[in-house]
């Protein structure tokens, strides 16, 4: 058999139980020879497991060792790790995992799902520097309309329907835990880091508005032309300002933008 | 041929406090390479933080040289910023495959020992070589299957190997004694079939019995068998860069520092001294 076709057929028993790579390896009628296959097909599901009990850690407290377990292995078979590094396997757990339950509770496992993985990419994210509010000082009067920011890669939004974060934040300290699984009124989430430490805090849907059109590039004056929806026109650039005031303090910001020549 | 390093530990985050504030004796760490294939945070922090005080070899896991796939040149970019970030001793990984049609097995799946094999990894090693700019370690690693198809013996195919595409070996001594109870063959016979100056490095670590055969667990104490092949290897190869690896039910630095000078005892240089 051609190595190609070799490895294929190891691959497919290990992934799906298809027949084919017995026939070409030795002692294939020996008794200890499904466990030595085993090392190699349950191998792998452990091992996939483990890796992802390690991401989300929250959500194998709340679903016990047990259902936890079966619910990643459901996954698995669902879904193959195509990365390098299985740091990054698992990004779509949250898509998975709570389907086959009943509301509320799969709302906050998937919720409490999204949220680990988010706090996993904000862990490791880049370390990009951020900037103060002092770069705004040397944007010229007239480039404010079209000034525009970049964001720090840690910079990341999500929002619950649950009580996840609080479910989260429980098993984090170690206290108890909520008695329900609450569906909850839509909560946006900031999470960021700022140096080695991850923060988190909560926003009004107008500033996740506003955050969410300034990461994706929007200028200065369409950041006040979306906020004066909500605040009319007059109040708008004093909002504005002030929500850029705090995303600087906060550093989530790693550079400002100016098309224009900045004197 | 490589520097001989000394007597290093695995890189584990469980120690790294313990590292940065002790300072303990262990002449150089192997980072897992995966582990630092990020873009920032903490992982790196501390890489460079230990990096500063200790020499450090990267040993990664998904090379996947064996592959009938392409190599993943994605992977040979991260890895080679990581080599210009970290300025490793050296790097090593194993010599197996770890997926193919884009899916990553992480399991180290082992080869046929044929002539074809040969031919089909001597240009990718050399390719991720001259990628890197250095010389690689390939590892031996531990099986529990073997294929009919086989040619070769493992050791003779290690040796081929080496020589064709101009690598370095990195000498799993618990690999060998694993295989050579799942295989039924002498364990010396593959030590006297290695050539030593192909041998940069060498691997010990614990496994664990199922019955008629051994699963390479790291998650245990070297056993003694190990210690006493290790002991006669060392006595073929002559110093050799000698780390212990534990990947689970990992104790405190203490405890494998004590299991580090059981290595650095049984070497000639040390007993005289």
């Amino acid at each position: 058999m051609r190595l190609d076709d070799l490895q294929n057929a190891f691959q497919g028993r290990v992934l799906a139980g298809s027949p084919g790579i017995e026939a070409e390896l030795v002692d294939s009628d020996a008794d200890d020879f499904a466990a030595r296959l085993g090392a190699y097909t349950q191998g792998y599901r452990s091992r996939l497991v483990e890796a992802l009990g390690v991401s989300y850690p929250a959500l194998k407290a709340l679903l016990g060792d047990e259902e936890f377990d079966a619910a990643m292995r459901r996954y698995i078979d669902t879904v193959p790790s195509r990365h390098y590094s299985v740091r990054y396997y698992g990004a779509t757990v949250a898509e998975y995992v709570g389907i086959d339950r009943q509301q509320p509770l799969a709302q906050l496992v998937a919720d409490l799902a999204t949220w680990e993985w988010l706090l996993a990419e904000v862990f490791d994210g880049p370390d990009d520097n951020p900037v103060d509010a002092a770069a705004l000082a040397a944007v010229p009067p007239q480039a404010w309309a079209t000034v525009s920011f970049r964001f720090r890669g840690t910079v990341r939004r999500t929002v619950t329907h649950s009580n996840a974060v609080q479910w989260w934040r429980s098993l984090q300290d170690e206290c108890e835990t909520p008695e329900s699984f609450e569906s909850a009124p839509a909560v946006q989430w900031l999470v960021w880091r700022q140096e080695l430490k991850t923060l988190f805090r909560s926003m009004d849907a107008d500033e996740a508005g506003a955050l969410d059109a300034a990461v994706a590039g929007a200028s200065f004056g369409a950041l006040c032309e979306r906020i004066a929806v909500s605040v009319g026109a007059a109040d708008a650039p004093l909002r504005a300002a002030s929500l850029l005031r705090s995303w600087f303090s906060e550093g989530l910001v790693a550079e400002v933008c100016s098309d224009r020549p900045v004197d | 041929m490589a520097s001989d390093l000394g007597y290093g530990l695995g890189l584990r985050p469980d120690h790294y406090d313990a590292i940065l504030s002790d300072r303990p004796s262990v002449d150089f760490f192997e980072a897992l390479t995966e582990n630092y294939l990020v873009p920032g945070g903490k992982p790196l922090n501390y890489l460079d933080r230990i990096r500063a005080h200790y020499p450090v070899v990267l040993h990664g896991v998904s090379l996947s040289i064996g592959s009938s796939a392409p190599l993943d040149t994605d992977y040979l970019a991260a890895l080679s910023a990581l080599v210009r970030r970290v300025e490793p001793a050296w790097v090593s990984d194993h010599l197996c495959w770890t997926g193919v049609a884009g899916v990553n097995l992480h399991d180290l799946m082992p080869m046929p020992y044929t002539e074809s094999a040969l031919a089909h990894l001597v240009p990718r090693i050399r390719e991720v070589q001259d990628r890197l700019g250095t010389r690689i370690l390939l590892e031996n690693v531990s099986s529990y299957v073997a294929y009919r198809s086989s040619e070769l013996t493992e050791w003779e195919f290690l040796a081929r190997l080496a020589d064709a595409a101009d690598c370095l070996l990195l000498l799993d001594v618990n690999n060998i004694y694993v295989n050579s109870v799942n295989h039924r063959f002498d364990p010396d016979e593959f030590v006297r079939g290695i050539p030593a100056a192909r041998v940069a490095q060498i691997h010990l670590a614990g496994h664990e019995h199922q019955g008629s055969f051994i699963i390479d667990t790291h998650d245990a104490p070297v056993a003694d068998p190990v210690w006493a092949l290790y002991r006669r290897t060392r006595e073929r190869l002559g110093p050799v860069a000698t780390m212990i690896e534990r990947d689970a039910n990992i104790p405190p630095l203490g405890e494998l520092l004590d299991e580090l000078d059981l290595a650095r005892q049984l070497d000639p240089a040390e007993a005289a001294a």
